[in-house]
């Protein structure tokens, strides 16, 4: 389906509404609370309906989805900006899709920790070597045994 | 029960959506060069780690990747090596599926990732409507990939990997639907003679505006319609004498610019004469 389009009216015996090339987007979001493991959420537009997540999930990714739940957030307007006008952090979608099958879904950790080599005279392996140098520069002197320079001559 | 649905000018308003199938909607073409480098697109890297394996692989590959949930690249997919999913052997198609969502397991954890130049109109009008057709859903999915991304990437506070892919994406998708919408607006010019694909008329308002009122489809005739009759689509007698002064405001402040430029052009006229340039080249 399509934002901001008004649909040709429905009546009794008309044709199913196709959309060919739908405006919507979907952002699958960690879930804030713990979810049962069959629970997929997403994000997704103030206009869209259970029904059309449903069919975007199952015709785009083909997904299977046994059910769509739907709830809207509302988010503040309380906020003020520099000039002391009301912001409005704008309202959002959330659908809790279950998949059919007896799937699961774990939301997968998207920033695993790499230790990068960077190559050799590049300006961030300066920058690394010379980061280096100020840690050891800072650490306190290995001959004192873990005491601190307040005590002593 | 009114069987017809009463559009305020009844027969103007003729549907002249083309040609485009929507069964099969998300087939990858092969044929279709994502215009991000070959080197980092998810979708074309998958297709060239599946070009190393069995022929037949990547024939099923390549001929329904997101229908044929059983015979999709189990050897490659990060899910099937993961230990989570060790215990059944079932390929379930869940994973596949939402694995659009995210990128190529290679890229996650790494600062950058390179992408391409954004296709642009002159790129997009040479493509026939159905790689057209495919290649939004393209566009689709690697924008929800991305908002998937930047999401994820606020809620652990750290910075999201290229974020002007996102821009390069939106960018794309409105060439793309400006090039359908040429596409449309010249058939429905050929075929019906109409310029606009919905039907209005030039009206004034209450403010002695003049404006163009886009039609709306009704299930009843406008005099049936409350909510319409309510909406004065005249001025009132009061309101009159104000239209011919805005007017000649506005002509006034039309006249006053041109005037302005005339003289600033005299001005530097005559500051920097034309003999002086031409005397100076010899």
């Amino acid at each position: 389906m399509a934002k901001r389009i008004i649909y040709p009216l429905y009546q009794l015996g008309n044709p199913q509404l196709r959309i060919f090339r739908p405006t919507f987007n979907l952002t699958l979001v960690r879930p804030g609370k713990e979810q049962p493991p069959d629970t997929v959420q997403f994000r997704i537009p103030l206009e869209m309906t259970k029904f059309d997540v449903r069919n975007y999930l199952e015709k785009i990714y083909s997904v299977p989805v046994a059910a769509v739940r739907t709830r809207i957030q509302y988010c503040t307007n309380k906020k003020r900006n520099h000039l002391n006008q009301r912001v409005k952090r704008p309202d959002y979608k959330v659908a809790y899709v279950q998949l059919a099958q007896q799937q699961t879904f774990q939301f997968p950790d998207i920033f695993p920790e790499k230790d990068r080599k960077h190559e050799e005279g590049s300006v961030e392996e300066m920058q690394e070597k010379f980061m280096e140098d100020e840690r050891q520069r800072q650490k306190p002197d290995p001959r004192r045994g873990g005491v601190t320079e307040w005590f002593g001559l | 029960m009114f069987c017809c649905s009463y559009i305020l000018l009844s027969d103007r308003w003729r549907c002249t959506l083309p040609f485009i199938v929507s069964s099969d909607i998300v087939k990858m073409a092969a044929a279709v060069t994502s215009r991000l480098t070959a080197a980092v697109c998810r979708q074309f890297q998958r297709v060239v780690t599946v070009s190393s394996h069995t022929q037949s692989q990547y024939a099923a590959q390549a001929s329904s990747k997101f229908h044929s949930c059983q015979r999709r690249r189990m050897y490659d997919s990060w899910w099937f090596r993961s230990a989570l999913n060790d215990r059944a052997l079932h390929t379930s198609c869940v994973r596949k599926g939402l694995e659009d969502f995210f990128d190529l397991p290679e890229n996650w954890g790494e600062q950058t990732v390179k992408s391409g130049a954004p296709w642009t109109a002159k790129q997009l009008r040479v493509k026939s409507n159905e790689d057209l057709h495919k290649l939004w859903y393209v566009f689709l999915k690697e924008k929800n990939m991305l908002l998937t991304l930047e999401q994820e990437a606020k809620r652990q506070r750290l910075p999201m990997p290229s974020p002007e892919r996102l821009k390069k994406v939106e960018r794309s998708i409105m060439r793309l639907d400006t090039v359908v919408k040429e596409r449309e607006d010249s058939l429905r010019l050929l075929q019906t003679g109409q310029e606009r694909g919905r039907p209005g008329e030039w009206r004034r308002n209450v403010f002695g505006k003049t404006f163009w009122y886009r039609f709306r489809e009704h299930p009843i005739p406008w005099y049936l319609n409350s909510r319409y009759k309510r909406r004065r689509f005249f001025e009132p007698s009061h309101v009159a004498p104000y239209t011919r002064l805005s007017l000649e405001k506005y002509l006034r402040s039309k006249i006053r610019k041109e005037t302005r430029e005339n003289r600033n052009q005299k001005r530097l006229a005559a500051m920097f004469p034309k003999k002086t340039a031409l005397a100076s080249d010899h």
